[in-house]
């Protein structure tokens, strides 16, 4: 990849942070939290969005984004009230830059009418907040130079040519505690072509604290010379501002840098700092020694703030043991100009995700091996307390901690998938004429990221049901009793080892005898199957089932609940309903927090050594001789309890053996599917349990009927872990391993939901 | 195509091609491409797939990769080898997949230019057309210059019809 796509690829990955950030920022403003820095943060989203266009020269982009722009600027300047009418318009404009910036990422088209009307209702509300006057300048989109705020004196400006001049310093010198900064900012024509606006940044200056403007005209050629798209004026700001450091004012010109020829310097720096560092001087005994190591450390670190510090450490530790004060107050400085650098937010690093895989594969292999080495260890019959062995068991506490460590740098709070959804809820009510409020909560809760990538289909498609399904329309709902906005909650959590994610909606429920209805019609159920509630509840999730009549854009194609529960199995996930006429309906998304490793049960079937996933085992059992009886020809089931459960034996199941052995001989395990259904497996023995390392057999082969994935054990074996769900539907399997090509589909899970009853 | 074109272009092939290394599968010697092959070890028990064709011999543990193991012989149509510890497993890459071959040994490397390459000539037998690229003649030998592409099973939504498909190719 040549440099420059791979900074537009940084670009547009810090787009979506930005847009995230956005929509966050403005969610939280119609929430009623008009706190001013997640105004000044909605406001840098969106610039840093342009700034970056421009660089690009992606002009659509960089258009939509101005406009955009100048309205955030006005809500963060108080002129336009953030009233929910404000918001909803922002937050579709919001939704508009996303488009702007996928479009110009893959090339795709934005629909530029809409783009525009959204641009129009921008300017509209800017020109409303600007004042008649500036309404006209809004229209070109680059003319708002809007020095008014500032008192910019022309007149003045060539008398103060000379940076070096220290009188403007001296009469807007600061109080004692405060610090000045003096800036100066000349910008070249670049700084232009990629619409920015000195005067922007001058204002956002002014945030920082008091500003004293001084324009420099003296590079202005005669007019004659004037090209009109190059730069000629320099300013030179002197800022007072109590709270911030240079890093602050640096970053206000983070987007211009190499655009301009910029200086800050901090003249009252030195004698703050000493003002500042003085109390804690007095603490300690004012030795002149002490006090000069002071001075070094404090000249160290605060001058430019990102401090190298270990210099100052090293005049500290010569010194005689009564310095020992004055280390602590270098090593004081030291933190804070740490802290000051760090800016009070985590600090994020950017690594490739290949990179992370690698590490994550290493420690799998390191876990295997630690495993290996521990078996070979105990074959050689060394007692448990030898110092082998401790060491083994210290070696296992560390290998499970940095798994653990890792598999967390792949987590990722749920947020970037729930983000999206305000979006789609927007979008659905529009469509569907409903009126719709989405609570989320939880985006914190943090589950590795391959899940989370899987998780956006399934979830937009059960969010559209809910609304297009499950909520009433505005009338409905009035009518029922209820209010006219409905509710869909999206939450996450933590529970017992498993991400669990709930979509409820106030809706009106399950129509039962409905739904029942069309799964006979379709031929899904027989008229007479006797279903409790649960069970009809369930069918939708059957394949070609729909309960809408027509067939609309947003759901009703009839794949909808069939797809998500797939692909929720297919992340060794479940999904339950709950629902109350009436009342709503409540979808339980349960998921694994990582795909990378698994908790089994190991098993001996047929003289191979199987994994059967912890999570769908209930429990084991030895049969009794009375308890197995035959049903039919090939079937046999077994008692548990007040119930009997089919039993399948693993190793005819996936044609390891012709002939079962018997059943008292062997072990049971009482396992349920996604759909709830119950069987017995029978396996020779087991092993015992064990967390493996889950290895994709697809990677370097293809999927495998009745097997989920493959892990390697302790002796350096592949062992094969097994899919229950499939094994569970024994009929496909049987008919493939007498079959003539012993090759077949995977046997779909779906129908065992059925036989549950 | 004509034959003093198909040797031509045989020829020119031969001149821009890379090393190969040849093995033996019963008392037929064959040759694959040397940058295709990752590594060469000795034979190690495998894990059994359930629902597998014949030729496929399970998988085993390549350095925490799960590597299937391809028993070339009976893929061709040859006999199915009885893997022991003197056979060989040429570990090679397929397209995004490593993919082990169980052959009976390794013979040699057989440099650019040493021999040439004849296209195969016209015999019945369909699976030969598969996976014989060509023919190079060497010392008196006669080696098959082995295509790799189909050696795994087609993807499994064709997989009922998987052998007849490679018959088609």
């Amino acid at each position: 990849m040549d440099p420059l796509a791979a900074i537009k690829v940084t670009f547009f990955q810090e787009c979506e942070e930005q847009l995230a950030e956005l929509e966050s920022g403005l969610l939280a403003m119609e929430a009623g939290d008009t706190d001013s820095e997640i105004v000044n943060a909605v406001f840098r989203a969106v610039h840093s969005i342009k700034g970056g266009a421009g660089a690009f020269s992606l002009e659509a982009l960089v258009r939509f984004s101005h406009v955009f722009e100048t309205a955030l600027d006005l809500v963060r300047g108080g002129a336009i009230t953030p009233d929910q009418d404000v918001l909803k318009l922002l937050l579709r404009s919001a939704d508009i830059l996303a488009d702007h910036v996928r479009a110009a990422r893959d090339g795709g088209e934005v629909d530029e009418a809409r783009s525009h009307a959204m641009a129009e209702e921008l300017e509209a509300l800017a020109g409303g907040g600007e004042g008649g006057g500036s309404a006209a300048e809004a229209d070109d989109g680059f003319g708002d130079f809007d020095f008014k705020p500032l008192m910019v004196s022309f007149d003045e400006a060539p008398a103060s040519e000379a940076p070096a001049t220290e009188a403007p310093v001296a009469e807007v010198a600061p109080e004692p505690s405060g610090r000045s900064f003096i800036i100066r900012f000349y910008p070249q024509a670049a700084l232009y072509q990629k619409a920015n606006e000195p005067g922007l940044l001058i204002r956002e200056l002014a945030r920082l604290g008091e500003v004293a403007v001084e324009v420099d005209g003296s590079g202005l050629p005669n007019l004659a010379e004037m090209n009109p798209e190059d730069a000629y004026l320099g300013w030179r700001v002197t800022l007072t501002a109590p709270k911030a450091d240079i890093a602050a004012v640096r970053e206000v010109f983070e987007w211009v840098e190499g655009d301009c020829y910029l200086d800050i310097v901090e003249p009252a720096a030195q004698s703050a700092a000493a003002a500042t560092a003085a109390p804690e001087i007095d603490a300690t005994q004012p030795e002149v020694d002490v006090m000069a190591l002071i001075r070094q450390a404090q000249e160290a670190v605060i001058p430019q703030a990102a401090a190298p510090a270990p210099a100052s450490l090293e005049p500290a530790k010569a010194a005689s043991p009564d310095a020992s004060k004055a280390k602590e107050v270098a090593l004081d400085a030291k933190a804070q100009a740490a802290t000051r650098e760090a800016g009070g937010s985590p600090q994020t690093i950017r690594v490739d995700l290949e990179r992370v895989d690698r590490l994550i594969d290493l420690v799998g292999e390191l876990v295997i091996n630690q495993a290996m080495l521990a078996q070979r260890v105990a074959e050689c019959g060394l007692q448990r307390a030898s110092s082998v062995a401790m060491g083994l068991d210290d070696l296992e506490h560390l290998t499970r901690e940095i798994q653990d460590s890792v598999m967390a740098i792949r987590a990722q709070p749920v947020k970037s998938v729930f983000q999206r959804m305000p979006r789609l809820v927007r979008e659905i009510a529009a469509m569907t004429g409903k009126e719709v409020r989405l609570v989320m909560d939880g985006e914190g809760t943090e589950v590795d990221k391959t899940v989370i990538e899987r998780l956006s289909d399934p979830l937009t498609h059960m969010i559209r049901n809910a609304i297009d399904h499950g909520l009433e329309t505005p009338e409905e709902r009035v009518a029922a009793g209820k209010p006219r906005e409905g509710l869909v909650r999206l939450a996450a959590l933590h529970r017992s080892g498993r991400i669990v994610i709930e979509i409820v909606d106030d809706g009106r429920g399950i129509n039962r005898p409905k739904v029942r209805q069309i799964a006979i019609d379709k031929g899904l159920i027989s008229a007479e199957a006797n279903m409790s509630d649960d069970e009809i509840d369930n069918l939708i999730f059957m394949p070609g089932f729909s309960t809408a009549t027509t067939i609309s854009d947003i759901s009703g194609r009839g794949v909808g609940m069939d797809v998500v529960r797939r692909s929720i199995q297919s992340l060794g996930g479940r999904i339950t309903i709950s629902s109350r006429p009436g009342q709503g309906s409540t979808f339980t998304l349960s998921l694994p927090l990582t795909l990378a490793v698994l908790d089994g049960m190991v098993v001996t079937v047929a003289g191979q050594t199987l994994v059967a996933p912890l999570t769908a085992i209930i429990e084991s059992l030895q049969p009794k001789s009375g308890d197995v009886r035959q049903l039919g020809p090939n079937a046999s089931v077994i008692a548990i309890r007040d119930t009997h459960v089919p039993l399948i034996d693993i190793g005819r199941a996936l044609g390891y053996r012709q002939n079962s052995p018997s059943p008292t001989e062997s072990v049971a395990l009482l396992v349920e599917g996604e759909g709830g259904a119950r069987a017995a497996l029978l396996v020779d023995a087991i092993q015992g349990q064990r967390q493996v390392v889950i290895k994709s057999l697809e990677a370097n082969y293809r999927p495998v009927p009745g097997i989920a994935a493959a892990t390697i054990l302790g002796d350096g074996r592949v062992a094969l872990i097994l899919d229950v769900d499939a094994v569970m539907v024994p009929k496909p399997l049987e008919r493939a391993a007498s079959g003539p090509s012993a090759q077949t589909e995977l046997a779909a899970p779906a129908p065992s939901l059925l036989k549950a009853g | 195509m004509t034959d003093a074109k198909a040797q031509k272009s045989a020829r020119t092939e031969a001149k821009n091609r890379n090393e190969l290394i040849s093995f033996l599968i019963g008392d037929q010697e064959f040759c694959v491409d040397v940058m295709a092959v990752r590594e060469i070890r000795g034979w190690t028990a495998a894990t059994m797939l359930p629902q597998t064709p014949n030729f496929i011999k399970g998988v085993i543990n390549l350095r925490g990769a799960v590597l299937p193991i391809v028993d070339l012989g009976a893929r061709m149509g040859l006999e199915t080898t009885d893997p022991s510890d003197r056979h060989v497993i040429i570990v090679t890459r397929i397209k995004e997949q490593q993919v082990g071959l169980l052959v009976d040994a390794v013979c040699d490397i057989i440099m650019p230019g040493e021999a040439t390459v004849q296209e195969t000539p016209d015999v019945a037998c369909e699976t030969v057309k598969v996976f014989v690229k060509g023919l190079l003649t060497l010392d008196g030998r006669m080696i098959s210059l082995i295509s790799l592409d189909h050696v795994l099973p087609e993807a499994l939504d064709d997989g009922e019809t998987d052998d007849h498909a490679n018959m088609a190719a």
